[in-house]
């Protein structure tokens, strides 16, 4: 891979994707969407619910297929899921037939790791989300909190280049989710930032973004609406939020989220504004 | 608290268990009609542990030093015995054969159907068709196909059983959550570890209550294949005992029966308990 093509690591091009509702009427999920994604970018997509975020990241993911348009993942047109896309769900995915540490170890059990290096990789990163005294556990004994630290053990520990975040700790409670989003920041810098991850996160938690993101693409009726880039330094404290351009990115994002007058109008944002 | 329930069920359920058995003895002296000389129309427990199960030896073809009663020897309790093993052992290896072959087959052409658009057009229709044909009335067909002594009722057994774990297996991967199928795809599994890994385990906790349900029909099924013509086996006994109003030997089979019965539904019951360990308790049960 060259440099070129690794600095966009996720190009999405003029992507649609509408769905028949049961009344038959069509709706557009996503709109003619474009964007490019470097690599190691953290990347959190915002909007309101209904709004194609989640759709288009499962599009990404190669779970959905796009009705019109392309997607690349480090230069190659996607087909279908692959494991350079790691996926975490909203809702519980760990396998509640596997042990905790059998959950770990599946991606790496499909491509045919022998089992002692398999076993090895799920320890390390069992033991890094904080859960190596829990790895032969059932799923079932964990709580929520838990059952997302196996998952995102899983993706860390398939080697994906691409994690897809689908509101991940949305369910989870503030403690629990506060703790989750500095396990899942240390695992993305665990190499340093020439060797980070790239990270579409869904969320629709305002300061989740604003402590997460490189940059924040908001969405709006399937449409991208804005593209913010969030500069201030990591780690990021419940200071850092208090600092004056995060503070102006934050009356942004709730603007478009109907939560504040807009300064504005609406402008639909073409062809990605960081390309 | 709770092992001290569980205690008192057990003593509840043994209790219910003796005062049935007591009533049925009370029931035959009470009631002392006879279907012919010496053969009581309910016969107690004294008749049916000596003069009944000695007339088993009658279905005792000979062997092991015992010789048959057909061939001019006694009546014996060796006899009475081996003429119960055997005719068990081919039932139960009917059974245990066709349950086997006919769940393997309706579980795999039930994962067939949702393997992909072309498997399901090619195995759904036929064998929802094929469900529908009452089971019963396809004896003696299976009989006059594959004959009377083991190809005939091992293979109507495994349809029986078969038609059931199908539907089941159809309708549990119905309802496998789309989350796991999406989350192995994701992590990199093949449609074949994706079946092997996820689907598989994922239907087993509704596959359970489709392998009582077909362990039941194994067994109706077993014994209306050996009334209807069979040579040997626990329903030949009953037919011939029909024949000539042997009430009491009837019984006895029928009580056979019970107890076989209960054993392979609390085996079957116990081995899943222990594969389904995963799973919250209620799915155990």
């Amino acid at each position: 891979m060259n440099s070129a093509a690794n600095s966009r690591m996720i190009e999405i091009v003029h992507v649609n994707r509408t769905f028949q509702r049961a009344d038959g009427q069509m709706v557009k999920a996503v709109d003619n969407v474009s964007v490019v994604i470097k690599e190691g970018e953290f990347v959190c997509l915002v909007g309101p619910s209904g709004c194609g975020k989640t759709t288009l990241l499962q599009m990404v993911a190669g779970l959905l297929e796009p009705s019109d348009g392309g997607i690349a993942v480090a230069g190659r047109e996607i087909s279908g899921p692959g494991r350079e896309r790691g996926m975490v769900f909203q809702k519980d995915s760990v396998f509640p037939w596997m042990r905790v540490i059998d959950n770990v170890e599946y991606g790496l059990k499909c491509r045919g790791v022998p089992a002692a290096q398999r076993r090895e990789i799920a320890r390390t990163y069992l033991e890094r989300v904080g859960l190596g005294h829990v790895e032969k556990a059932w799923p079932r004994e964990l709580s929520g909190g838990m059952l997302k630290r196996v998952a995102i053990a899983t993706v860390f520990a398939n080697g994906s280049r691409v994690l897809l975040l689908d509101e991940p700790f949305g369910a989870l409670d503030y403690v629990t989710r506060h703790q989750l989003q500095s396990v899942l920041l240390d695992l993305w810098d665990e190499g340093g930032a020439a060797a980070r991850r790239t990270v579409l996160f869904v969320t629709h938690d305002v300061d989740e973004a604003l402590s997460l993101a490189d940059r924040i693409l908001v969405f709006h009726s399937g449409h991208l609406v804005d593209d913010l880039a969030v500069t201030a330094e990591r780690p990021r404290s419940t200071d850092s939020l208090l600092l004056p351009d995060m503070v102006a990115i934050k009356h942004k994002l709730l603007a478009h989220l109907g939560l504040e007058k807009r300064a504005k109008p609406l402008a639909i944002v073409q062809d990605g504004a960081a390309s | 608290m709770i092992t001290s329930h569980v205690h008192r069920d057990r003593w509840i359920s043994v209790a219910v268990f003796l005062t049935l058995a007591a009533i049925w003895q009370v029931l035959s002296m009470v009631y002392t009609a006879e279907a012919q000389p010496g053969e009581p129309m309910i016969a107690g427990w004294q008749v049916l542990f000596t003069n009944t199960f000695l007339a088993m030896s009658d279905y005792w073809q000979g062997g092991f030093g015992v010789p048959a009663v057909a061939d001019g020897a006694a009546r014996s309790y060796p006899a009475a015995f081996l003429a119960v093993a055997s005719h068990s052992i081919d039932t139960i290896g009917r059974l245990a054969i066709g349950l086997a072959v006919g769940g393997a087959a309706g579980l795999l052409f039930g994962l067939a159907v949702s393997w992909s658009r072309w498997t399901r057009r090619l195995f759904d229709w036929p064998l929802q068709f094929l469900r529908t044909l009452p089971l019963l009335a396809m004896v003696p067909l299976f009989q006059l196909w594959f004959g009377t002594y083991f190809l005939g009722e091992v293979l109507f057994v495994a349809y029986g059983i078969g038609v059931i774990v199908f539907a089941g297996t159809v309708n549990a991967v119905r309802n496998v959550p789309q989350i796991y199928i999406d989350n192995a795809r994701s992590l990199g599994a093949s449609r074949w570890t994706l079946c092997r890994t996820i689907v598989l385990p994922a239907i087993f906790p509704a596959m359970r209550s489709t392998i009582l349900l077909s362990l039941g029909a194994g067994w109706s099924a077993v014994l209306g294949a050996e009334y209807l013509g069979a040579q040997s086996g626990l329903g030949y006994i009953i037919v011939y005992a029909q024949q000539f109003a042997y009430l009491d030997r009837m019984f006895f089979i029928a009580l056979l029966f019970i107890v076989y019965t209960s054993i392979s539904y609390w085996a079957i019951g116990r081995l899943s308990a222990r594969w389904l360990a995963w799973a919250p308790p209620s799915q155990r049960r």
